[in-house]
């Protein structure tokens, strides 16, 4: 099938890097430590106090990257919102599943409104005002990839503009179970949320193209996936100027760089990733084709294929 | 062509097969009753699947104690749905499921050992993530490649079915099981009386003094094919998903707006989409959860889409209780059967029409009709609303 080009026409991350509203990040990042912290905006700049009061972190940080990819990209309203997040709205489940183990009696129930998956592609909309399909993939892993999967088709099927992004956020007994478990990284656990306008037509504006994403599940992937994916699109792993991986890097790249010891570990971090190819791709005339490559989880394959916008 | 249903799977309060679900709905017996197998909650009466996870592990062959009741529910329904199918290096198989639990059944297990500093099972948690329960259920089918789950709350199951079909339409699977699977746990229990949405009583969807749902558990799940796949396996096609729709309320977080906004679009965009007039849907198989908000929204979205020729609907919530992120997938089956068998199925404990919309649900089950098309309806938490347009397979 012949794939029409789809634009990142918007991107806004926050991290524990300088990524928000200011395009150039990429040019100087640095480690994440265990000490660092977030770097967050206002968000009473983005968000009604009184809303702000009720939010838990995953919530007001994926409204005020979605609010802020809307004003840059100079959409009104996009023709449909998907989210995707491994852990959903963690600070909120153990909140009411606290308060539900604990206190007799009536409940407040503020906690258990906010604990679904789908609560920050539902508060994006009542934020927007945005009646639009509206979706949530939660996929381990791989929940940003299929939340990507999704918005390219969308825009194959005749939207013009879809608001797509990731969440995730670290809550204190993350870091228990993890070592409980034996789930050992290299860097620290933590949160990130990052969104995107995709768009079908560029207006100038677009950072970069989206080539292909692709997921695979359930088996331990090969070499041989990932040269068959860029095969798909016509390119070898010599074409590519810089792999940004998790997990595992990809063996003949040019360049090879570890994201998470940027982003930090969470099941979303790719779409850090993402945003990191996307800022320099538009500011970096040396960096062409980006492979994002996501193994984090073995068994799970996550492929983005990026490039520069053609002058 | 399009997409075809060619496999249907279901576990529920009123059965563990399609064939003993499709019974009950016959016979008008509820699912509904005081729990059994979930001790220690506040709810006096629920939908439960009438099996203890032991039973259920027993039967399906699953030798681990860590996993989910919800991927229990949901094994069960699949293998059902996959039936007789084989795996193949040709056909492209992928698996959607749904959930909006998750693994909360082990994990509040967990963490109420973790608060009683009582030598809490970390292994448990391992089920937690809603995109585990799939993983278990693909992995038990020996599917690979696109493993996806979708949550959208009570929408949810609608989701898988809708994303599966466009994946077929555009030509990245070839065949793709899709549907929705959640377990009753405390968590959700206290949630809802926490809204003060559950009822203590038998839900009643659709009547002037409905006060509430009642939570159940359960499964659904439909094996979809594209004209590929058909060719390869030679399996006879049921029905065919023919429209969906997904959209926002945007009215507020867990409330659906008074004028039925988002239901509107849904309801309306799927019909479109299915490219069938409004007069040839023959049944509506409503959310109708039995809450007072949900089902005078509902009605109202019914009458802005129909006017005054809103066709036979009812809600099965009564039978089965509201299984959250299954309910899309159990009463796709549900309107699957609807449509193989030409029945209209009854809307239990219905007396009193809601006084603002004057609606009457379908009350006995109707056997002398022709079942061609049936809208299904899923409306969630967040304001996601999806609609489903099932038709018979020409």
């Amino acid at each position: 099938m012949n794939k029409p080009a789809l634009y990142l026409s918007a991107a806004s991350t926050i991290s524990h890097q300088p990524t928000f509203q200011n395009p150039g990040f990429s040019a100087a990042l640095a480690q994440v430590e265990a000490s660092s912290a977030l770097i967050s905006p206002d968000y009473k700049t983005y968000i009604d106090a009184g809303l702000l009061r009720r939010m838990s972190k995953i919530l007001r940080m994926s409204v005020a990257c979605a609010r802020d990819c809307i004003e840059q990209a100079g959409a009104d309203q996009p023709d449909a919102i998907v989210v995707g997040t491994g852990l959903g709205c963690l600070q909120d489940t153990e909140k009411f599943l606290n308060t539900s183990l604990t206190v007799e009696g009536l409940l407040p129930p503020t906690s258990f409104i906010q604990s679904t998956h789908n609560t920050m592609a539902g508060q994006i909309s009542l934020s927007l005002g945005n009646h639009g399909y509206n979706m949530t993939h939660t996929q381990n892993t791989l929940s940003f990839e299929h939340a990507l999967l999704d918005a390219a088709m969308l825009l194959r099927e005749g939207d013009r503009n879809v608001l797509v992004g990731a969440a995730d956020e670290h809550i204190d007994i993350l870091n228990d179970i993890a070592e409980k478990l034996g789930f050992e990284t290299a860097s620290p656990l933590t949160s990130g949320a990052s969104f995107f306008i995709l768009s079908s037509e560029s207006a100038g504006n677009a950072a970069a193209e989206l080539t292909d994403v692709y997921t695979s599940g359930g088996a331990e992937y090969g070499q041989e996936e990932i040269d068959a994916f860029l095969d798909r699109n016509g390119m070898q792993i010599g074409d590519i100027d810089l792999v940004l991986y998790a997990g595992t890097p990809v063996s003949g790249a040019v360049r090879n760089i570890d994201y998470l010891s940027l982003a930090g570990v969470y099941p979303t971090a790719s779409a850090f990733a993402l945003h990191y190819a996307v800022d320099l791709l538009a500011t970096n005339s040396e960096v062409r084709n980006v492979l994002i490559c996501n193994t984090l989880r073995k068994s799970n394959l996550g492929l983005t294929l990026l490039k520069a916008v053609e002058a | 062509m399009g997409v075809c249903i060619t496999g249907i799977g279901v576990v529920s309060a009123i059965g563990m097969s399609v064939d003993e679900n499709l019974s009950a709905l016959r016979e008008g017996r509820t699912g509904i009753g005081p729990l059994h197998y979930l001790r220690g909650t506040k709810a006096s009466l629920a939908g439960e699947v009438k099996a203890s996870n032991e039973e259920l592990r027993a039967a399906l062959g699953v030798g681990t104690e860590y996993v989910s009741r919800t991927s229990l529910l949901g094994l069960r329904a699949a293998r059902e749905a996959w039936g007789d199918n084989k795996r193949s290096g040709v056909i492209r198989t992928g698996i959607i499921s749904a959930t909006s639990v998750g693994g909360m059944d082990r994990s509040e297990v967990f963490y109420k050992d973790y608060l009683a500093q009582n030598d809490p099972d970390y292994r448990l948690l391992t089920t937690h993530d809603s995109g585990s329960t799939t993983e278990r259920i693909a992995k038990e089918l020996g599917i690979t490649g696109y493993i996806n789950t979708l949550s959208t709350a009570c929408s949810s199951g609608v989701n898988a079915i809708m994303l599966g079909a466009r994946l077929i339409l555009q030509g990245t699977l070839d065949r793709v099981l899709v549907g929705g699977s959640d377990a009753l746990s405390g968590f959700t229990i206290d949630g809802f009386r926490s809204l003060m949405i559950y009822d203590d009583q038998w839900c009643r969807p659709f009547d002037e003094s409905r006060a509430g749902l009642n939570l159940g558990e359960g499964a659904g799940f439909l094996l979809l094919e594209g004209e590929k796949s058909l060719e390869l396996t030679g399996n006879k096609p049921i029905c065919n998903v023919s429209g969906w729709a997904n959209a926002a309320d945007a009215y507020h977080q867990t409330a659906s707006s008074p004028d039925g906004k988002g239901a509107t679009l849904a309801i309306e965009h799927a019909i479109r989409r299915a490219g069938i007039g409004l007069d040839q849907v023959s049944y509506v198989n409503a959310h109708g959860t039995g809450t007072k908000n949900n089902d005078h929204s509902e009605s109202v979205a019914l009458q802005n889409v129909f006017g005054d020729r809103v066709p036979a609907f009812s809600s099965t919530k009564a039978f089965t209780g509201h299984t959250l992120a299954a309910a899309g997938a159990i009463e796709a089956v549900f309107s699957v059967l609807a449509i193989r068998d030409n029945l209209i199925f009854p809307n239990l404990n219905y007396r009193t029409p809601i006084a603002e919309t004057g609606l009457v649900p379908a009350t006995q089950l109707k056997t002398d009709v022709e079942v061609s098309a049936v809208l299904s309806n899923s409306f969630g938490f967040g304001g996601n609303n999806s609609s489903l347009v099932l038709t018979k397979y020409e």
